[in-house]
């Protein structure tokens, strides 16, 4: 069994009762500490300074008489001031260093009844910050009609929350409540989306570092990151703005002062100052969507911003500060662009540290359902309006809905607009199997048109006499062609793995004959 | 008496009966001398603070030392313990108690194991001696120890100094040699009323505390011989008032103590109550002796006596004692008193 071990201040004034008898009328928290029937303190170190030392020699012998059983020892400890905290902090740091611990033998109780409140307070910090690896104890003073005698009683307070089941289920309740929060109360089903989800509230509540989160578009990725927003600034972890930004709009110069700032007359027409948006953030939260499609120099700046703090607006020799959170979002594959150079690998590593993938509402089936109720939702309060479907248009809307059929290109977005549109032309706020069907023919047709791809255009019926495996594979590299600077450019990302067994490479021509099979050019697709 | 180990356990459930540390501290004399090791659960399961406390792990400690008992689970607050006794060794003993805890209790879960040992033992226990929540030294010494030298027991008790709660800093000290066999009891009768006495004790307490705590006696009980005795003042602080009744077979002592916010008028009341309730009875104990003596009987192996009531503790112990040594305990209610008879038990 592991000794039990108390550390605590000699009380010059609650352990001081005179060297009469009448000392034992009156509590005192070191001796009371020693007297309690269920706990045996092994070991007692009462720190005190030199003109304490008569008042602790009397502790020892009392102490010793009510339990044998303890050992007790001086430990001087001369404090100028000891209601200064820095000093006391720095006093008790020290000792805490100095100490040698033993926790594998013995448990450690740190007495903060005695002492000052300053005292009370380092004390509390040092465990907290398991400087001290120890519990707290506090005794109390005896209540009269209780018969416990002088000794008094005492409490242990391990300052590991999750030790309590009390607070450990206001904990749960409330991790519950912030899940949900991040998913708008949406009881999504998907377990993998769920994982996710919990992991980013983890992260959110403990973290400041950048989130980067990737997914189709519509996936949901400027969501989340507003409610990011607003769980911090519920628990005031931010005060600042929520400033959200497409980077696929930022172009040229205009790029730089949207981003940075320009001071007055930095180019042609910049007339007045411009904050820009990351000093809107400051103190809030950034959200860069389509980061990929920043710019290199933005690049640059960005990450001297986000690990410096500070970056000099357009035009201007002064740098300015600004504190804010930052999420990305992309579509891309960054990991590959930082390959092919398009992205600085810098900054990538920089955001790439909290990284999630949301997935499309495709692949999130079971979320369907949820999702669409959140959706009339959505609409009743926006429009002031509630709308229901009738059960066989809710079962055909799902059936489909949720069929391998439907694309959901678009993903929540689509899911959305699809929902404005039928709730829109339901008559009497019902949404009847007329509308249902008026609207799957809707959606169905907008992603004909998307697969109608110009591949489609060039290949005419040939393109459908072809099998799905091929169609997927034709579409695919004629997407890399459409990218790429040349064929050789093309050819050599699409060969990039085999054409290191070569002596002599000749990746475009391998391209050529490739799309030759199907009658195609590289000029062909680089131009669709 | 004394058997040969490694028979089967016994089962204890700590909450039956009393409930509290008796059954523990029975159970520990019993196991030492009959060899039997024990295994109880549920120790003070209904209290406020179940499990063992100070005190009671320091009986387990005692009487491991003095019959080299092997022992699981002696922590503080534990609930379960298993002890297996070795030999009863004769020696000089030393326990250092704190002053919650109580020299007497020790004493009475030691002492009668000794009795049995191989070799006589001294047995000093320093600590707490007068506490509110055990019979005083004075008890031991004036009522109980008598009675069990009727039984053969050879054995001296001395109090060398006060220990009062809190400070403690008492001494008692015990002699024991041992013997081969006790002799059964009859106590049903107390004989002829020879003596009250009362004794007022106050350590570093005005003297006047004890001379109007004897004057109150008198007022209950007409003139008695009183004494007041000033201790010396580093055995405080503490007053106790004791009062000692002497029959022809048997003395008991009935003891209040004094405590702060407490007068000592009040204090007094409380002593010559219980003495002035034992006197108008006819029973030949009363109902701490009763519990106390219960246990010699049975090692004794027969016997009865009459006792006032029989408290709790009594039944208590007399469950625990017929799950260890082959006797039966009969308690009959007779005129309000109680008879206790303790039949060897033929299995």
């Amino acid at each position: 069994m592991k000794k039990t071990v108390v550390i605590g201040f000699v009380g010059t004034v609650l352990d001081y009762a005179g060297k009469g008898g009448q000392r034992w009328d009156k509590w005192r928290p070191s001796v009371g500490l020693c007297q309690q029937d269920d706990l045996l303190v092994d070991r007692l170190e009462l720190l005190h300074d030199s003109r304490s030392r008569g008042l602790f020699e009397r502790l020892r012998q009392d102490i010793a008489a009510v339990s044998p059983g303890t050992e007790v020892r001086s430990v001087e400890i001369n404090l100028r001031n000891p209601w200064d905290f820095e000093e006391v902090y720095g006093a008790l740091h020290d000792f805490a260093r100095g100490y040698a611990f033993d926790a594998d033998h013995e448990d450690y109780l740190i007495h903060i009844t005695t002492g000052t409140h300053v005292a009370q307070i380092c004390w509390f910090l040092l465990a907290e910050a398991r400087y001290l690896p120890a519990r707290l104890v506090q005794t109390s003073p005896p209540v009269q009609r209780r018969e416990e005698g002088v000794a008094g009683s005492y409490a242990l307070i391990d300052l590991d929350l999750s030790r309590y089941d009390k607070i450990a289920t206001r904990f749960a309740r409330e991790q519950a409540e912030t899940v949900s929060f991040l998913k708008s109360g949406i009881a999504t089903r998907n377990a993998r989306f769920n994982r996710m989800i919990e992991q980013i509230e983890r992260v959110a509540v403990r973290s400041k570092a950048p989130m980067l989160l990737c997914g189709p578009t519509g996936a949901g990725k400027s969501f989340l990151a507003r409610r990011i927003y607003e769980l911090k600034k519920a628990r005031h972890q931010l005060n600042g703005r929520f400033v959200e930004v497409n980077c696929a709009t930022l172009r040229g110069d205009n790029a730089m002062s949207a981003l940075f700032g320009h001071v007055r007359g930095a180019f042609t027409g910049a007339q007045a100052e411009r904050a820009g948006l990351l000093r809107s953030a400051d103190g809030g939260l950034l959200f860069l969507d389509e980061i990929g499609e920043l710019g290199l120099d933005e690049q640059a700046m960005l990450l001297k911003a986000i690990e410096e703090k500070r970056f000099f607006p357009f035009g201007s020799d002064r740098e300015a500060d600004s504190d804010f959170q930052l999420i990305a979002g992309t579509m891309r594959d960054l990991g590959q662009w930082v390959a092919s150079g398009r992205f600085r690998e810098d900054l990538y590593a920089r955001i790439n540290l909290w990284t999630y993938t949301l997935p499309g509402l495709a692949e999130r089936a079971e979320d369907l359902e949820p999702n669409l109720e959140f959706e009339l939702a959505r609409y009743a309060r926006e429009y002031g309006e509630q709308v229901r479907f009738n059960a066989e248009a809710r079962h055909a809307y799902l059936k489909f809905a949720m069929s391998p059929d439907a694309a959901w290109s678009g993903n929540f977005r689509e899911l959305s607009a699809s929902v404005t549109r039928m709730a829109t032309l339901a008559e009497a706020g019902r949404i009847t199997e007329a509308v249902v069907d008026e609207e799957l023919a809707r959606l169905r047709q907008g992603w004909r048109t998307q697969r109608d791809s110009p591949l489609r255009a060039l290949m005419g019926e040939r393109f459908e006499q072809l099998d799905l495996f091929d169609q997927l594979q034709l579409e695919s590299v004629a997407a890399v062609c459409r990218q790429a600077a040349s064929l050789s450019d093309a050819g050599r990302r699409l060969f990039g793995v085999s054409r290191q067994d070569k002596a002599r490479p000749n990746d475009a021509d391998r391209l050529r004959k490739y799309l030759a099979r199907y009658d195609l050019s590289w000029q062909q697709l680089h131009s669709s | 008496m004394k058997t040969t180990q490694q028979q089967d356990w016994l089962a204890l459930d700590g909450a039956e009966g009393e409930g509290g540390g008796q059954v523990l501290r029975s159970a520990l004399t019993l196991s030492a001398i009959s060899g039997r090791p024990f295994r109880i659960e549920r120790i003070r399961a209904g209290r406020a603070k179940p499990g063992l406390l100070r005190q009671h792990l320091t009986a387990v400690q005692a009487a491991a030392a003095i019959c080299g008992a092997t022992v699981q689970g002696a922590e503080l607050g534990s609930t379960r313990l298993s002890f297996v006794p070795g030999m009863i060794r004769g020696g000089d003993y030393r326990f250092a108690i704190g002053s919650a805890g109580s020299c007497t209790l020790v004493l009475q879960t030691v002492l009668p194991a000794l009795w049995f040992a191989d070799a006589p033992s001294t047995v000093t226990v320093s600590g707490g001696t007068h506490n509110q929540a055990a019979p005083p030294a004075d008890f031991l010494i004036r009522a109980w120890w008598p009675l069990v030298a009727t039984l053969g027991v050879q054995q001296q008790l001395v109090l060398l100094r006060h220990g009062f709660y809190p400070a403690g800093g008492g001494e008692v000290r015990a002699s024991v040699t041992p013997c081969a066999a006790l002799q059964p009891l009859d106590l049903t009768e107390r004989g002829a009323l020879r003596q009250v006495r009362a004794e007022a004790l106050v350590a570093r307490v005005p003297a006047h505390v004890a001379q109007r705590e004897l004057a109150r006696v008198t007022q209950h009980l007409g003139e008695v011989a009183g004494e007041a005795r000033v201790l010396p003042p580093d055995e405080g602080p503490g007053n106790v008032l004791l009062i000692e009744v002497v029959h022809e077979q048997v003395s008991e002592v009935f003891t209040a103590f004094g405590e702060r916010g407490v007068s000592a008028e009040a204090v007094a009341d409380r002593a010559a109550r219980e003495a002035r309730q034992y006197l108008a009875g006819r029973a030949a104990v009363g109902e701490h002796l009763a519990d106390q003596l219960l246990l010699p009987l049975a090692l004794a192996g027969g016997g009865r006596f009459t006792a006032t009531c029989a408290s709790s503790h009594l039944r208590t112990n007399a469950m625990v004692i017929e799950r260890f040594l082959p006797v039966r305990v009969e308690v009959a209610d007779e005129d309000g008193a109680a008879r206790v008879t303790v039949h060897p038990r033929v299995d």
